[in-house]
């Protein structure tokens, strides 16, 4: 098991070449989010506030798996709704991928509990999005041939599902 | 988790009494897993472990399940929670 419990934490040491690979990937999630900034026709208090969001869903894909409408049909208060709080889904969603990105720089990585939380929702964050990439819609599904992105895809499940069994 | 199901129509009823509480669903995605759904199910609303496995179940079986209901802003609160989670819920009035 990648993950184990440890005196000061969840410990878990990475190949020098996985460590990078995560830390390639927590990049691009980062780079992802940024994206998303504070909508630029958005009203200027909002955006001080942290809530001056776009309200409209995202199009690509996979910005928009990770940012869902928080509202199924009805389409102006999933927007009203997105404009006051997607900002700042996105600033814990960069915060949690940052925590990771820099945790990966230590040969052994500790994690406390905020790091726990940081790593569960970036491994499930980092996994939406290549699903969302490899077009991922339902259980058993390979996605459209890319097999190294699959291979990335699956051993991140496999990373998460280790950590779920180390907390539990 | 399971096959994503067909959407249902749900519709919002402008006539609904205003005091109509609202339901917080989590709908089934082929990305997590089921041992993390459940263990958000435990950490986030603090269900047993016996209730957040229902749960999930239901969502992975069903390909949807209300998770919460309450007030209108408390529900918009889990929803954004879940969102936190990578978890693809949504809101809607319990009645629709």
């Amino acid at each position: 098991m990648p993950f184990r419990p440890g005196d000061e934490g969840v410990t878990v040491r990475f190949t020098r070449n996985e460590a990078l690979v995560l830390a390639d990937l927590a990049g691009e999630l980062i780079e992802l989010l940024e994206q998303r900034g504070p909508d630029a026709t958005g009203d200027m208090l909002y955006a001080q506030l942290g809530i001056g969001g776009s309200s409209t869903p995202p199009l690509d894909p996979a910005l928009a798996r990770l940012l869902p409408d928080a509202y199924r049909d009805d389409e102006s208060a999933a927007s009203d709704h997105r404009r006051l709080t997607e900002q700042s889904l996105v600033d814990r969603k960069l915060a949690n991928a940052r925590r990771v990105l820099a945790d990966l720089d230590a040969p052994v990585v500790v994690l406390d509990e905020p790091g726990i939380q940081s790593w569960l929702r970036t491994l499930t964050d980092l996994r939406l999005a290549l699903a969302a990439r490899l077009q991922i819609e339902d259980d058993g599904d390979t996605g459209l041939g890319d097999e190294d992105m699959l291979m990335i895809y699956d051993w991140l499940g496999y990373l998460q599902g280790s950590l779920v069994e180390v907390i539990e | 988790m399971s096959q994503t199901l067909e959407s249902p129509r749900v519709e919002l009823d402008e006539a609904s009494a205003p005091d109509t509480p609202w339901v917080t669903i989590v709908w089934n995605d082929p990305v997590n897993l089921m041992t993390y759904v459940s263990w958000v199910f435990r950490s986030y609303f603090g269900h047993s472990r016996e209730e957040a496995d229902r749960l999930m179940l239901l969502v992975h079986t069903e390909g949807r399940a209300v998770v919460a209901s309450g007030g209108r802003e408390e529900m918009e609160r889990h929803v954004e929670a879940m969102h936190d989670f990578g978890l693809w819920a949504t809101l809607t009035r319990e009645d629709s």
